[in-house]
């Protein structure tokens, strides 16, 4: 066991009860933390003070490239690179390039979003401290956990566990690394 | 969390029937104001086919909305959604609008027997001459082999079948809806389930040969299996579109209060949303491939869209009904606010108009056979018919609303908890 924890886990019995626990936690500053439930809560980001995710700018970023990308190579194969009139139709066309402009703004959007999911989660993640903690299969039945992670700036091992008693949690442990 | 039903005073408070009363007097009053425009511009305009077409225009905007409504209460009984229930009701009401939307239907059906019966479709009189001594329909090859369908009989009859379809179905979705807020039997559920199982395809199809007829076969000689698709996408986002504006005027007033929250405005946007893509997707299909295989009985319509005025029209239409919306809903925030949907939804109810004027209107043709610009006297006809049929319209909904006797929203749905802690 390292020196410093991870952390702090506090166990909550209800979803009403982890609401509220998120906007005391909220509310006194912390950034790094994270609550865990079995289930959707909804609401539970704002109450956590969540901002909105960056995913849509990713995928926006992809889905452009995607066009541009579609019209870019219908552009270079049929006007530039080797030149073939079809059809009678000009060499190039923002027409007949926007099937395949449309296709790959949709593949390049699914890619951007995925692959920016997984960015801004640090995924694949193969280990996660909590997963130590004993109860925390818990999590995926019956219970709810707020975890506050000792690298946030306002962590203090005394004051961060008396915020969460106050906050009503239970069975407040420390986290190995 | 969201309050249950039974703390919201709104959802069965009787409405306010003496405002809704004038308003709905007011509408009237419009209404015959713009009936009584169109049918002075008969007499004075000189030209009864450019006003005969502009009142088509009209007419068949607010039964593009009609349908689409008529068509979202459908879709939302087959899907049994949840979300929804709470602004079906005012679907239903804008519903009462079809009886009279066939009574004023009914002078261009009659048409078909005043004069040589071409004032609105030329292939309803065979002595019609075709452009540039191409002799008669009657004598027309492309009408001769089109002609066992493009009759007037056909045409009478299937008017009567689309409107009988929308009226039944209409009477049908709003009897079991209304009586289940006086007993709260989920036997309506059921029944108004079954409805949309048949009604779907029924819409469908009369949506689909009401385009053809009334739209498409101005200019016969032309084919797209698009266009049907192109009508219904139409239809939805001007039902939507409306839809935004009633959600917004019950909000203001205060009868939504508590009722709608941030997710069923999400909601409406991003369906909207969807349709605008759809929109695009048919649109650009149709033109796309006419546009590839080059035949000239396809490549006539948009070469005359692309004369004079009607060029920058289509561009409008291009880049207005498509990048326009489309650019402006991807924002989270703007498709789930009240203020971001509004300005949106203004611009598409009066973009679809242009898209209908874009396909109905470029049939008016001069001497040379060239289509009448856009900006002309006409719009002020097309003015005329979309303010005469649009009073009759909301002094139906809102008539509906304020003596058809139902609440506010579904106060006994089974899904109406669902609806109201949607997403909450």
């Amino acid at each position: 066991m390292s020196a410093q924890p991870y952390g702090l886990i506090a166990t909550f019995d209800t979803a009403a009860a982890i609401y509220h626990a998120a906007e005391t936690v909220r509310d006194a500053g912390y950034k790094k933390w994270d609550c865990i439930t079995p289930c959707p809560v909804h609401g539970l980001d704002g109450a956590m003070g969540v901002k909105r995710s960056l995913v849509p700018r990713i995928s926006l970023a992809g889905g452009i490239t995607g066009f541009c990308t579609g019209m870019l190579m219908i552009w270079w194969t049929g006007a530039w690179n080797y030149k073939l009139i079809v059809g009678g139709k000009p060499l190039f066309s923002p027409m007949f390039a926007f099937p395949i402009s449309y296709e790959l703004t949709i593949l390049f959007t699914a890619f951007a979003t995925i692959g920016g999911m997984f960015l801004l989660n640090n995924l694949p993640m193969h280990y996660h401290p909590v997963l130590k903690y004993d109860h925390i299969t818990r999590g995926l039945d019956d219970q709810f956990f707020v975890v506050i992670e000792a690298a946030d700036m306002k962590f203090d091992a005394k004051a961060t566990r008396a915020l969460l008693e106050k906050a009503g949690g239970k069975n407040i442990t420390e986290l190995e690394h | 969390m969201s309050a249950p039903a039974a703390n919201i005073p709104a959802a069965n408070a009787t409405h306010l029937p003496a405002a809704s009363a004038t308003r709905a007097n007011c509408a009237l009053y419009a209404g015959i104001a713009g009936l009584a425009a169109t049918v002075i511009g008969l007499a004075v305009s000189g030209n009864v086919h450019a006003v005969a077409m502009s009142y088509l225009v009209g007419i068949s905007y607010w039964t593009t909305i009609a349908i689409g409504m008529l068509m979202l209460v459908l879709i939302h009984h087959i899907f049994d959604a949840g979300w929804s229930v709470v602004i079906r009701r005012q679907f239903e009401h804008g519903l009462a609008a079809f009886k009279w939307l066939f009574v004023l239907f009914l002078p261009l059906v009659a048409t078909a027997f005043i004069g040589g019966g071409d004032t609105v479709w030329p292939w309803m009189n065979p002595a019609h001459e075709l452009l540039h001594g191409h002799g008669t329909v009657a004598t027309d090859i492309l009408y001769q082999k089109k002609g066992a369908f493009l009759n007037v009989p056909m045409f009478v009859g299937a008017t009567l079948v689309f409107f009988a379809v929308w009226i039944w179905l209409s009477a049908r979705l709003r009897k079991a809806s209304f009586a289940q807020d006086t007993d709260g039997s989920a036997k309506w559920t059921t029944m108004n389930r079954k409805t949309a199982a048949f009604g779907i395809p029924m819409n469908a199809l009369a949506l689909t040969f009401a385009a053809i007829f009334w739209m498409k076969s101005l200019e016969y000689h032309w084919f797209s299996t698009m266009f049907g698709v192109w009508y219904f996408a139409n239809c939805i986002r001007a039902a939507l579109a409306f839809g935004v504006f009633i959600m917004v005027w019950l909000t203001a007033r205060g009868d939504y209060r508590g009722i709608l929250n941030k997710n069923h405005w999400h909601c409406i946007g991003t369906l909207g949303h969807a349709f605008v893509i759809f929109w695009a997707y048919v649109t650009f299909s149709q033109y796309f491939l006419i546009w590839n295989a080059n035949v000239p009985e396809e490549t006539f319509w948009y070469n005359l869209r692309e004369h004079g005025d009607w060029y920058y029209i289509g561009m409008l239409i291009l880049f207005g009904h498509f990048f326009v919306p489309f650019l402006y809903l991807l924002s989270f925030r703007r498709k789930s606010t009240a203020s971001g949907l509004l300005p949106i939804s203004i611009w598409i109810a009066g973009i679809i108009l242009v898209d209908l004027c874009y396909n109905i209107l470029p049939a008016l043709k001069d001497a040379h056979g060239d289509p009448l610009p856009f900006f002309s006297l006409n719009l002020l006809w097309v003015a005329a018919s979309v303010i005469g049929v649009g009073g009759i319209c909301v002094w139906a909904y809102l008539r509906s609303f304020a003596t058809s006797g139902a609440k506010l929203i579904p106060v006994r749905d089974p899904r109406i908890t669902e609806s109201l802690t949607y997403h909450e």
